[in-house]
Formats: C-alpha cells, sequence, structure tokens
C-alpha cells in the first residue's frame, strides 16, 4: 500500500503530549491541591472473607484534623456497584470479599490525620471461611462467595462462556495424534506508574466535580449519579494525565471516586484520595488466573481436526468484567486455527483471592498461552515444524472460523509467519539448536501466533461520537470520549484531524477528557479507540472539511469540487491562493458553522450465548511472534536475547505509537512468561511492593524487532486496526515454547521462573498476612 | 505537621561518634539510605535523628600500602566497581558491587552501608568474607576491630553498637596469583535481591594442584561464612572438572547441615553446585 497518498497518516509524528510529560509540566491527580483540601484514607480489610459485626465511625471524628466519614451507609442502596454483574458496593455492606476491600473512609486536614481517623475506627469483623482454590469454587460445601441466585446454581458460580462447533468427541475419536494437557496461569499485577487516585470539588448547585484517573469518565459519572443520587447535570468527570492503566484503572477508581464525591459532599470541602503503592497493590484488581484443560487432535499429515477447551476462570471477590474476559477467552481459546469441531467452555467462579478485572489482552494472554503451548506440543507429536504446522492449520481470507464467521479481508497471519521466519532466520536456528548437548546452557527459539477481536465484539453496543471545532486563533480543538492514559490516541486524533483538514498538526488540539465537553462513546478498553473514536474524529473532521471547502470554493470563485490544497492554503483555478485563515474567516462571515460532530459505529454482530455461535467480533488483528532465548539449565535463569513480532495491523496511522506498544507489550509479556506472579496466600497477597513483585527491568529486554503486515480493513479508518493489547499477548507463549525447544521440559504454569526450569516446579516461601496488614497502614 | 525525624550531618568521625553517644537522642547513622529509607515506611524507626555521614571524606578512601588494603566504609559501590585497585587485586569485589541494584542505587549505596544492613543477601559480604576482611569499628569509647564475618552475625543483625560506626575496612592483598571471581544468581538482571551468590579465591601451583582456595557463599546461610572445610578438601588436590563437581556437593551438604531444609533448600541445593562448579572452574582453571 502506498504512502503517498497520505500526509500525517503513517508518518513519524510526535507524541501531542510528549514534552509535557518529559518536562514534568503535565498535572496528574496527586499534583492537585486546593485550598481547604482534605486528604482521605480507606479502612480497608485484614481479613479475606469476614462478616462485618459491628462498624462503629464516631471515634474517628474525635481524632484531631478528621472532619468526616463514611460508610455504605452514606450511598443509595449502600452504593451497589458493578457492571456486568452488581456484586460489590462502593463501601463495603454486610461483608468483605478480600484483602484490601474499602469498609469505610476518612477526610481529615492531613494524610497523618486521616490514618489515625482510619485506626479510630472500630471495626469488628467475624471471619468466614474462604475459597483459595478455583478448582473447589464450585464444590457443594465450598464456603459461600457469592450471593444466592434465582436460578439455584452454585453461589460461587459466576458465568459460563462457551463456543461449539461440531462434536469434538467424535471427531477425536478419529483421530491418530491425540494431545491432552493442563495449562496454568496466574494473576498478574498492572504495574501501572502512577496509582489510583481521585479529588472531588463540591459545587455550589450541590452538585461535585471529580478529577480521576480513571479510564473511562463516563463510567465514573454513571456510578457517582446511581450511588449519590445526584442529577447527571451536577456531576462532572475530568481525567487529567493518567500514568498508565493497561486496563487496570477501572473498578477500583471508580469505587475511590464515589467514595471521595461522597467524602466531598459530606465535608464541604475538596477532598483527595490517592494510593500509597502498597494500598494500591493490595487493594486493586489483577489480571484473573486461568486453569486450562486443552484437547487437541490432528491427522497424521498435521491437519488440525478438534479442540476441547474446557477453563476455570479465578474471579476472585467479585465479578468485575471477568464474564466479559471469559467470553473474550471462550472466543480465543482453540487459537487462530480451522477446525472440524470445537467444543470451548470457560467457567468464572468467585474466591477469596483479591479480585481479578480487565488487563491488557482481556482473557486472550491467558488463553493464548494455553493453545499456543498446546499447538507446540501437537507439533512435536506429529514431528513437524511449529511454524509449518500453524501455516498449515492458519486462518486465512476466506475461511470460517470454529465460530461460523467468514473472514472476508485482512487476515495477515500468513505473511506474518512468514515474516518471523524470515527475520528471525528460524530454519537454520531451529536446526542448530537442535544439535546443542551442553547441560550448562542452550539457546532455543519459539514461536507463537495470536487473533485478537477488534474492540468490544458483542460485550455490547459499540460506537464513538468526536467533535470537533475551529476556535478563533484558528486552531482546532476536538473531543473524545475516549481517552488517553498513555496509549496515544490523543495523537491519533491529531493525525487524523490533521490529514482530513490540511493542516499542520500543530493546529490541533485533543482536549484532556472531560464529561461537560466529550460525548459519552462507551468504555475506553479493548483497544478500540483507533478504529472506533479515530472513524469517529475522521467524520467529524471531513463534515469540517467540507464546510471549509464550500467558503473556499464561494472565495476562489469556483465549483467546490474544483478546489485543491497546497500546504494548508486552498487553491483554484481561477483566484490567487488563499490562506487557511483566510476560509476560516470567509466561512465565518458566511454564517457557516465551524464546528462536526462525527459519529462511528461499528458494523453489527452478533453471538448466541447459548449456541456458542455467531460473529464475536467484526475484525481481528493477527500476529506472530518468535523469541529467541538462553537457558541456564543449572540455574533455570532464561535470558531473552531477541523477539521478532510482525503484527497485523492494518494500516498504521502513529508509528512510533505503534512500535511503543510493541516494546511496551513484549516487555509486559516477558514478565508475565518469566517472572510476574501476584501470590496469594490464604487470600493475602505475598509481594506488595515492587522489591518483591518483580517486573522486567532495561537489562532483561531482548533485542526487539517489530514489523507491521498493514492488511486493508475496511471498517477501520485509513484501514486501520487495533495494536494496544495483541501486542503482549503471544510473547509468553512464544518465550515458553523457545524454553522448550532449549531444555526439552514444557513449563505449563507460569511463569517460567528459575525454580521451574531448573526443577520443574515452583517453590513458595509460606505464606504470611504481615505485608498485607502493614501495608495498609503505610503512611 | 508533626516533626518526623532529626537531621544531623557530622562534619567529622569524632563529631559523628560524638553525636550517637549524646543519650539525649536516638541516632541513626545515615550513609547511601538505600537500605534505611526503604525500610523505615513499614517498619517503625526505634531512632530520632539520622546522622548523615555520607559528605564524610575521611570514610571514602581506597588505598593499598605495604600490601594492606585500606576501604572507607562510605565508599559507594559504584566507586569500588570502577577502582582501578579493586579491579586489578580483588576484581571480585567490584563484580559483587556492580551486581547492586541498578546504578542509582549503587551511586548513593556504600559499603559499609552493606554490611551494617546485614542482609543475608547483601552482595559485597561473601568477597569481603572470602578476603577475611576485617571492619574498623569507631566509638566515643574507642577503637575496636572485627573480622566481617564476625560482625555480621545473622539477617539483620550485627555486633555493632548503637554508638558504633564503621570507619573503614582493611585486609590483605591477596598472594600473586591468587585469581577472584564473583557469580550471582538473581530473578532479574537489574534490581535484584541475591538468591543465590558464591564469592571465591584461587591459585593452582606449578603442578595443578590447588594451593590456595578461599570460597563463601551468598544468602545461603544466615551468617555469611568461607566453607572452611570444603577450602580444607581441595587444598592439594589436583585442580580438575571432577574435583569442582566434588566440590560443588560438598557445599551444598554443608549448607544443609547448616540450615536445615527449608522451602528454598531443594533449589539452592543444585544451584549452590552450579555455581561453585563455576567459581572454580574460573579461579582454578
Amino acid at each position: 500500500m502506498s504512502d503517498l497518498q497520505y500526509k500525517y497518516i503513517g508518518k513519524p509524528a510526535d507524541r501531542v503530549d510528549a514534552l509535557e510529560k518529559v518536562t514534568g509540566a503535565a498535572k496528574y491527580v496527586g499534583d492537585y491541591y486546593l485550598p481547604d483540601m482534605l486528604y482521605a484514607r480507606a479502612l480497608r480489610s485484614e481479613l479475606p472473607h469476614a462478616r462485618i459485626k459491628h462498624l462503629d465511625t464516631r471515634p474517628a471524628l474525635n481524632v484531631p484534623g478528621v472532619i468526616a466519614v463514611i460508610t455504605s451507609e452514606d450511598f443509595i442502596d449502600h452504593g451497589r456497584f458493578g457492571f456486568p454483574v452488581k456484586d460489590h458496593f462502593a463501601l463495603a455492606f454486610e461483608k468483605v470479599r478480600y484483602v484490601g476491600q474499602a469498609i469505610a473512609a476518612v477526610a481529615a486536614e492531613t494524610p497523618e490525620a486521616a490514618l489515625n481517623g482510619v485506626k479510630a475506627i472500630i471495626c469488628e469483623l467475624e471471619p468466614l471461611p474462604g475459597v483459595f482454590d478455583m478448582d473447589h469454587a464450585l464444590d457443594p460445601d465450598a464456603p459461600q462467595v457469592g450471593f444466592e441466585r434465582e436460578d439455584h446454581k452454585h453461589p460461587n458460580f459466576l458465568d459460563m462462556s462457551p463456543v461449539y462447533k461440531g462434536d469434538p468427541d467424535e471427531v477425536l475419536k478419529d483421530c491418530p495424534v491425540v494431545l491432552h494437557e493442563e495449562y496454568r496461569t496466574v494473576h498478574q499485577e498492572h504495574s501501572y506508574l502512577e496509582t489510583e487516585g481521585a479529588l472531588a470539588i463540591p459545587t455550589s448547585d450541590g452538585g461535585v466535580t471529580v478529577y480521576c484517573n480513571n479510564q473511562s469518565p463516563f463510567i465514573t459519572k454513571g456510578n457517582l449519579v446511581a450511588v449519590l443520587g445526584l442529577d447527571p447535570i451536577k456531576v462532572r468527570v475530568i481525567q487529567p494525565h493518567v500514568g498508565g492503566s493497561f486496563g487496570g484503572k477501572d473498578d477500583l477508581n471508580y469505587l475511590t471516586a464515589c467514595q471521595v464525591a461522597a467524602l466531598a459532599l459530606k465535608a464541604k470541602r475538596p477532598v483527595r484520595m490517592t494510593f500509597s503503592r502498597e494500598e494500591s497493590m493490595i487493594a486493586s484488581y489483577k489480571r484473573d488466573a486461568m486453569h486450562m484443560r486443552i484437547t487437541l487432535g490432528a491427522d497424521k499429515d498435521g491437519t488440525l481436526r478438534a479442540c476441547k477447551a474446557i477453563h476455570t476462570l479465578d474471579s476472585g471477590a467479585y465479578s468485575s468484567q471477568s464474564p466479559f474476559t471469559a467470553w473474550r477467552a471462550s472466543i480465543h481459546a482453540m487459537g487462530a486455527y480451522r477446525y472440524d469441531a470445537v467444543k470451548v467452555e470457560v467457567t468464572s467462579v468467585y474466591t477469596n483471592n483479591g479480585f481479578s478485572g480487565a488487563f491488557r489482552g482481556f482473557g486472550n494472554t491467558e488463553a493464548c498461552f494455553g493453545i499456543e503451548s498446546a499447538i507446540d506440543e501437537l507439533a512435536e507429536k506429529l514431528g513437524m515444524d511449529p511454524i509449518d504446522f500453524r501455516l498449515k492449520n492458519c486462518l486465512r481470507v476466506g475461511d470460517v472460523t470454529p465460530h461460523g464467521q467468514k473472514l472476508t479481508e485482512s487476515v495477515g497471519l500468513v505473511e506474518c509467519l512468514e515474516t518471523v521466519r524470515k527475520l528471525s532466520d528460524w530454519d537454520r536456528k531451529r536446526a542448530e539448536y537442535a544439535r546443542q548437548t551442553s547441560q550448562d546452557t542452550r539457546c532455543g527459539i519459539g514461536v507463537a501466533v495470536l487473533f485478537h477481536g477488534t474492540s468490544l465484539g458483542a460485550e455490547g453496543v459499540d460506537c464513538a461520537t468526536n467533535t470537533i471545532e475551529i476556535l478563533p486563533d484558528y486552531s482546532v480543538a476536538c473531543a473524545s470520549g475516549l481517552t488517553d492514559y498513555g496509549q496515544g490516541p490523543r495523537t491519533v486524533y491529531t493525525l487524523i484531524t490533521a490529514e482530513e483538514l490540511g493542516i499542520s498538526p500543530e493546529r490541533v488540539r485533543i482536549l484532556l477528557a472531560d464529561t461537560d465537553t466529550a460525548i459519552d462513546s462507551g468504555p475506553t478498553v479493548a483497544s478500540r479507540s483507533t478504529i472506533l473514536a479515530g472513524n469517529a474524529m475522521r467524520v467529524a473532521a471531513q463534515t469540517l472539511a467540507r464546510t471549509l471547502n464550500f467558503a473556499a470554493a464561494d472565495m476562489l470563485k469556483c465549483e467546490p469540487q474544483r478546489v485543491m490544497r497546497i500546504g494548508e492554503a486552498y487553491v483554484g483555478p481561477n483566484e490567487e491562493p488563499v490562506s487557511w485563515e483566510k476560509v476560516v474567516d470567509h466561512a465565518r462571515s458566511m454564517g457557516l458553522v465551524l464546528s462536526a460532530h462525527g459519529k462511528w459505529s461499528a458494523p453489527e454482530i452478533h453471538w448466541d450465548h447459548h449456541k456458542g455461535t455467531g460473529t464475536p467480533y467484526f475484525g481481528y488483528h493477527f500476529a506472530a511472534q518468535v523469541a529467541e532465548v538462553q537457558v541456564d539449565l543449572r540455574i533455570g535463569k532464561t535470558q531473552v536475547l531477541n523477539i521478532w513480532a510482525a503484527h497485523d495491523t492494518g494500516k498504521v496511522i502513529f508509528p512510533q505509537g505503534a512500535l511503543g506498544q510493541v516494546y511496551g507489550g513484549i516487555t509486559q509479556g516477558l514478565g508475565y512468561a518469566l517472572m510476574e506472579e501476584a501470590i496469594y496466600a490464604d487470600g493475602y497477597l505475598q509481594s506488595v511492593n515492587f522489591d518483591t513483585y518483580l517486573i522486567p527491568t532495561s537489562m532483561d529486554v531482548p533485542d526487539m524487532t517489530a514489523r507491521f503486515v498493514e492488511t486493508n480493513f475496511s471498517p477501520g479508518p485509513y484501514g486501520a486496526k487495533n495494536i494496544a493489547e495483541p501486542a503482549m499477548v503471544p510473547t509468553a507463549p512464544a518465550i515458553v515454547n523457545a524454553i522448550y525447544h532449549a531444555t526439552g521440559k514444557r513449563i505449563r504454569v507460569l511463569p517460567a521462573d528459575l525454580e521451574r526450569v531448573a526443577l520443574g516446579k515452583s517453590l513458595h516461601k509460606r505464606g504470611s498476612p504481615v505485608s498485607c496488614k502493614v501495608g495498609l497502614k503505610v503512611k | 505537621m508533626m516533626k518526623e525525624m532529626d537531621y544531623i550531618r557530622p562534619n567529622s568521625i569524632e563529631e559523628a561518634v560524638q553525636i550517637l553517644s549524646d543519650p539525649g537522642r536516638r541516632g541513626k547513622l545515615l550513609a547511601g539510605g538505600t537500605d534505611l529509607l526503604v525500610q523505615k515506611r513499614v517498619d517503625p524507626p526505634d531512632y530520632d535523628c539520622f546522622v548523615d555521614i555520607s559528605r564524610l571524606s575521611e570514610i571514602q578512601q581506597i588505598r593499598v600500602s605495604d600490601g594492606v588494603f585500606y576501604l572507607g566504609a562510605g565508599v559507594t559501590h559504584a566507586v569500588i566497581a570502577q577502582d582501578p585497585l579493586i579491579l586489578k587485586y580483588v576484581s571480585f569485589l567490584a563484580q559483587a558491587c556492580l551486581s547492586v541494584g541498578s546504578p542509582q542505587i549503587r551511586n548513593t549505596g556504600t559499603l559499609g552501608g552493606n554490611v551494617a544492613n546485614a542482609a543475608a543477601c547483601a552482595d559485597s559480604l561473601p568477597a569481603l568474607v572470602c578476603l577475611d576482611a576485617v571492619a574498623h569499628l569507631r566509638s566515643k569509647r574507642g577503637e575496636r576491630q572485627m573480622l566481617v564475618t564476625e560482625l555480621v552475625k545473622g539477617p539483620h543483625e550485627t555486633a555493632l553498637e548503637t554508638d558504633e560506626l564503621i570507619t573503614h575496612f582493611t585486609f590483605l592483598q591477596p598472594p600473586p596469583g591468587v585469581k577472584t571471581h564473583f557469580i550471582k544468581i538473581g530473578r532479574r538482571n537489574a534490581q535484584s535481591i541475591s538468591r543465590l551468590s558464591i564469592a571465591a579465591m584461587g591459585r593452582k601451583d606449578k603442578n595443578g594442584n590447588v594451593d590456595f582456595i578461599r570460597i563463601c557463599p551468598g544468602a545461603a546461610t544466615p551468617r555469611t561464612m568461607r566453607f572452611t572445610e570444603v577450602e580444607t578438601y581441595l587444598m592439594g588436590k589436583q585442580a580438575c572438572e571432577e574435583l569442582y563437581v566434588d566440590a560443588g556437593q560438598r557445599m551444598a551438604a554443608r549448607m544443609v547441615e547448616i540450615t536445615g531444609v527449608r522451602w528454598s533448600t531443594e533449589y539452592k541445593e543444585v544451584a549452590l553446585k552450579a555455581i561453585t562448579e563455576r567459581v572454580l572452574r574460573e579461579v582454578l582453571g
């Protein structure tokens, strides 16, 4: 595809917020100080499961400096909260289900006074037996974590997401080669640089303005309206700069916003709560852990025939996004391959292991580790090269997926596989490394592929609206309900606006998200901003461009279609060129409106949750990654030497942004593969800060080579798809497959840490509640 | 706002020990602060005053005279890692200091602080213990000396009195021909707490027999100490692969003898065997 047709799309560009972030000018929630502002702190549960026997907050009000205290009684319906399942409360009501759950909150003149207030609250908890093993959550005698269900299913049952095609048990009987294995992934901490925070300011009309480092300010607003009983017009949510999220700034931040808003309304003063790292790690939701049971069947010639994937997802104490996570996991559980028959069932359950929610990849990161490990194992059973085996069975244009969806365009998987095969010198290294005999250190090379549905899929209504307006100084201001918490969509919107209006990107300013100026466009999740709001931005800019073109034609005395552009100037066949400013002035004098809305709705899709068939997503990102590792066999240390990544992103709009996502995704995937594990021992998180919760440093990051396979995706803006999540999904299985190639040892439980690689099993210190108990009271 | 902590920056060792001995305050020495300031977050401090010795030039010297190394306690890991004398004669100490934390931590963390903090996994300890390094302590009551291996009694436990500071370490320059080496196992390549480490010094004679050997594992035993039984076994034997393997088994067995079987023992046994073989290959090969 030629880039000549575009001036800004796909061309090198600066991130619009780079300079202010690098210089420290960008303000985050914790940087806001207002006159009379109070500091808030939550009393959090030190027990994983308990009944609240007695809660008396009055002693806190006797602590010097404490101004207000709230409990669930301060909210409508106790602040009942949650989507898609309303199983949570703004502050704990009757029960606590996890260590770190907020029970009450205090606002005080200083952080110290707030903590003293928290310590003064009398809270008697009656311990309840807990569920800590997802595989026993549905046992008849398992302690009850969730509410009673109207359908009389087990109270710890959350949801089950199926995909069905034919009868795999029948097909498996005919398969000469069958693999059955189990795989496990563990909870992962998002590790965003900025911890959770919100600042609430009571307004003179009895409402509240909240600054919150959330992902989706309209969801915050919706929750505030619901739990505080305020008129929506009196609730405004502003998202300042946000220091990273990775899916982690949903529910807990919405709860935090509700707490500070209630405190601010009660105290009639601004209230801010920002989390310490310990509080953030203990209270925040994690990536779910998954137990996967996979059966694959193939013919001797390497034709994949059947897949069964029966998975359990540990949602922890609350639903959060787990039913959606489980659904996405189910859609991707069989991998990007053709089968005669498929049966997938992903069951999510309640436990008392913290709580699980959205995290980059959203179920696919977990499922991809399982299926791409199993595919590798099956390739070996068949005596086939892992890339050859994948090429033989992977999805191509024209195929019908196991869900029943015909793929009509934009399936670049074969090209991705061929690209990484060539870049990595795969065939030579596979052969060379297979001949190693050292008992000390060996190298290996492994591959994993991915498909990842774009946007929400059949999870919900999928549309976005952006606005655009020319300001008196001839700059262009745009607003979007899909927000920038570090992923880079503000730069994407800028480039699209500049492209469509034919103006310099410096003129364009994308406003920070504000519910009073932007239009609700659903949640900023699921790598959907570029496609959804990118399209909406394009529609808005095109509408405005038509208006200006009309004005320019009037000035240039020609038909609108005869108007050309040279740089920003408008050129016609008859008159001298006129500048952008002149055209804007002229349009104003003609009485034209120099603002526009652009709305874009995703193509309609449908999923049958009972039959497990349909069109789950309107498009898919495809990718292949190859990892090269060096493994110290004796001490179990894996050094990743190289990752080659080829991603079918459709048209790349902002190349540095896309590369940044790939590099960051690989790094986060490397952590997931080798070292990250948020361990819950009897419900207590064992690592509550970065001294013991290890993520990769720059010294652990390998050389990374990324290529984009830009297949055209007609619904996307300029043919663009998504990148944020898919970048990390295939990294862990590629690394673990490479470890197998090096060592001959198959790691089926993440992470592949020193002990698992050296001994084939993990070793853990006896669990302790101490870190959590101390961490929740850190100054 | 309530006062959280006093801070004093003495201009000399003399002044520092004076402050430490002041019965009116509970002073705590602050050098790099890389351990202290982190611990303070979670452990309520049992002191009310930082005594900042990070700028005392008296404790920041490295020199060798008459075959004796003198190493100020206030020398940072970064300085040791690049010091020409250290690199020439006792390079394993430079290796150990280079394995500490990150550049920021190495630029501020000190050798004296690493010893005084006395973590079982302190990266500098195995090399210092191998060298039979002596810590020189000062208080208002006077001076005394102690072997590092005795000063550090166990995890976060030292023989230091609260009014004492470490001024410097001394050790003999290794005999000619002695090679040194340090290996550390961490869960990642930087900012990593040692899972296990090992330091060794060794030399073989013209017949290929071991005629000098010292070996000390780190993060293996509560007190960091040379495994002298293994050293004795190795002395005089022909340096060869079989001997290294044998030594690895003896090191692992000795470790388990001392610690008993703990949650991590199964891993540490195989890992200690591996790094023993490797460190011996480096110093005797």
